[in-house]
């Protein structure tokens, strides 16, 4: 870090984000803690996750802890408009969004970029595993995390180029168990906290429940085969993501998969796990972080968070780009990010078609 | 530091934490105990009352000690809606006044809030207009947010000749408008110390002698049987230091206001908007700021080291955009959600508001529109 003034830190109430500031702290850096206020969890869901007033209180105990000020500003209206309503809206298709991508690049940190220039901070830390590092010619190149386990690049690949150059990885060298024990020797309050597993705003995971809260009708219909014979019938299009087997509730014939969901008529199409896999992908709204590649290149492409990333032929192609796997791809989901890798370095990523 | 949210709560003045510091060593005996150690105690807490007492023209023993102003407004309006059909408020009161209005409504009382439009109160006669016997009117005097002075004598004239019950919330008035309680014709006039240097945990109830006012707690018969519980005597000896200063408060209000007006004209001509000007009271000056949200503007003036507000309820270090800017420019939306409340007190100086002027410069100066 050159330059180094001040530095805002994001402060969701997590361990991560409480290591990152303790870490920065302990290095000498002027910090200014910042909670977003992004959603209110309802409910019985208040307790112990993310949008519960508990993590802004874990938050605010973590920065006193530390001696610096901390605040919690309001972002609940552009995370319903740009986050949680499109998420809705993308389920409801018979997709499968991935909305910690647009969170991260609409929301928090150009909201946070925005809270630093009027906080006169120089620089933005969060407590993603990930690293930055400097190229050649000057522009920032985006890395994996130290931990492959926790590895958060997959999330940041639609980072502006002005965006990372604000950005600090406290946590990009580290690994989860010395992320806490480096909480702990800090005295970082919540240093054994849980970690959080599901979305933010979904803490209990149940997608199609949350969806119906949201006052979204339900789109119900039916179980059919790939000929199009009625097998069954479904509570709602949000249910259902490509390559699930529990929940249809098919009795009898053998284990059967979600090959893909018609969003015209909210059909859910099933048949034998061998058919879903493919070779072939196409992204749309394509975002590569040190610039648009010319020509097609040889790289690994992720197709889910949890997925390793497999050996692949990119062509950018418009705002896309196609994707060619030496191998087929079990369930290649469209809405999931389809992010590219060279080594440890995110090229870009896009939307899966 | 500078500090100018003495709408919030005004510093503890020396004289304040001295007398509480002495009274902390002799007052802890219960003040109902008829021993030696609970005389010392009652005698501290009565002569507090008293001070009190002196600062409003009230009688000593026609004031309730309360937890605070919160309470106070409870105690007053809860207690003068018994046997009231209806009741009239403004659209801009403290949600100590506003919640104790919203639970007698959800109880069946009908209520009609008044407007206070770009900060101009309801004239006495359109307040006559709803009254008539059994009404009971839970008005403040001063308002928290913008210091909108509301003309509460004629309103109270207005209730004696309707016969209307006249509940009044001057916590925000207490040391920036001269109370003369006997004179002034309401039923409760509720009290806070926090305001004027003392104690956050120390309120107080005037109320009209004979009328009979319900406990809103279930306990002991203390206070004459209005407030049960254990008289604090040491936060109510805080409370009557904190009266004390009263006069010296008031005689520094034409100061004050320079001070005020100073700033706000520094930042009007710096592209901010009045929320609600006269008549008001010197201590306050709210402004929105075009392009900023309150909390934003607020946390980047406190890494600078001046302390102020929004001056909207906040809930969990969450400050919701203000209520009563939104209710005073209804069209103007936009208004409550980049409201800043600058307050201040007998303790500002030329020199807080020079530094806070050069605050605020660097600061609106990095809008990026």
């Amino acid at each position: 870090m050159s330059e180094v003034k001040r530095v805002l830190v994001a402060m969701s109430g997590g361990v991560d984000s409480s290591v990152a500031a303790a870490l920065l702290r302990e290095a000498g850096h002027d910090l200014v803690g910042v909670t977003l206020h992004l959603w209110d969890a309802d409910g019985a869901q208040q307790v112990g996750r993310c949008c519960a007033p508990e993590d802004r209180d874990d938050a605010r105990r973590t920065c006193e802890h530390l001696g610096i000020p901390h605040y919690v500003l309001d972002e609940r209206e552009a995370f319903r408009k740009h986050v949680v309503d499109p998420f809705v809206a993308e389920y409801q298709a018979g997709r499968t969004p991935i909305p910690c991508v647009s969170c991260n690049r609409t929301v928090k940190l150009t909201y946070l970029a925005e809270v630093a220039r009027r906080f006169d901070a120089t620089h933005i830390a969060t407590g993603h595993y990930a690293r930055l590092q400097r190229a050649a010619g000057g522009s920032l190149r985006l890395l994996r995390g130290r931990d492959d386990d926790k590895d958060q690049s997959y999330f940041l690949f639609g980072l502006p180029q002005p965006t990372l150059e604000r950005l600090v990885f406290p946590l990009g060298e580290l690994t989860k168990t010395e992320v806490r024990k480096a909480g702990r020797r800090l005295g970082v309050p919540n240093a054994d906290k849980a970690d959080s597993q599901e979305l933010c705003f979904v803490p209990d995971g149940r997608v199609g429940d949350f969806i119906s809260r949201q006052g979204s009708a339900t789109r119900s219909g039916a179980i059919v085969d790939r000929e199009g014979t009625v097998l069954g019938r479904h509570e709602g299009v949000a249910n259902f993501t490509r390559g699930q087997r529990r929940g249809l509730g098919l009795g009898g014939g053998g284990t059967r998969y979600v090959l893909r969901i018609v969003p015209e008529t909210a059909e859910v199409v099933v048949g034998d796990e061998s058919q879903l896999y493919e070779r072939e992908l196409s992204a749309t709204d394509a975002h590569w972080v040190a610039g648009r590649p010319i020509k097609s290149f040889q790289g690994e492409v992720r197709i889910r968070y949890r997925h390793r990333g497999a050996l692949a032929d990119v062509t950018p192609r418009g705002d896309g780009f196609e994707v060619r796997f030496d191998e087929p791809q079990r369930a290649i989901t469209p809405g999931q990010a389809a992010v590219v890798y060279r080594g440890d370095e995110v090229i870009g990523g896009g939307f899966i078609a | 530091m500078i500090y100018l949210d003495h709408h919030a709560a005004a510093p503890t003045p020396d004289a304040v934490r001295l007398a509480m510091e002495e009274a902390a060593a002799l007052a802890w005996a219960n003040p109902l105990s008829t021993h030696a150690a609970g005389r010392a105690s009652r005698q501290l807490l009565e002569a507090a009352r008293e001070r009190v007492a002196e600062s409003i023209g009230a009688t000593a023993a026609d004031l309730v000690l309360t937890g605070g102003g919160t309470e106070a407004c409870n105690l007053g309006i809860r207690g003068l809606a018994e046997g009231c059909s209806r009741l009239v408020t403004s659209e801009v009161e403290h949600p100590a006044v506003a919640q104790s209005v919203n639970r007698l409504k959800s109880d069946g009382l009908a209520v009609t809030g008044l407007g206070v439009l770009a900060g101009q109160p309801p004239s006495p006669d359109e307040l006559a207009r709803h009254l008539g016997p059994q009404t009971l009117v839970a008005i403040q005097w001063v308002n928290h947010e913008t210091g909108t002075i509301l003309p509460i004598d004629r309103y109270a004239e207005a209730c004696r000749e309707h016969q209307a019950r006249l509940f009044v919330d001057a916590t925000q008035a207490l040391g920036k408008l001269p109370i003369d309680v006997s004179a002034l014709g309401a039923d409760v006039v509720a009290l806070a110390a926090q305001k004027i240097g003392g104690p956050a945990g120390a309120g107080a109830c005037w109320i009209r002698r004979g009328l009979d006012l319900k406990p809103v707690l279930d306990g002991g018969s203390q206070e004459r049987g209005r407030r049960p519980g254990t008289p604090d005597t040491l936060s109510m000896v805080g409370f009557g230091a904190a009266c004390r200063l009263i006069e010296t408060r008031l005689a520094q209000q034409p100061r004050v206001a320079a001070l005020r007006d100073h700033i706000e004209n520094s930042l009007l001509a710096r592209g901010a908007v009045l929320n609600a000007g006269p008549p008001r009271t010197a201590t306050v000056s709210n402004l929105s700021f075009p392009g900023w949200q309150g909390p934003l503007l607020v946390a980047a003036l406190d890494l600078e080291g001046v302390c102020l507000s929004t001056g909207a309820a906040c809930s969990s270090g969450l400050q919701e955009p203000s209520a009563v800017i939104r209710a005073m420019y209804p069209d103007e939306q936009w208004r409550a959600g980049s409201a800043v409340r600058i307050s201040l007190g007998m303790e500002t100086s030329q020199r807080d508001i020079d530094l806070a002027i050069a605050s605020f410069e660097r600061v609106l100066d990095r809008r990026s529109d």
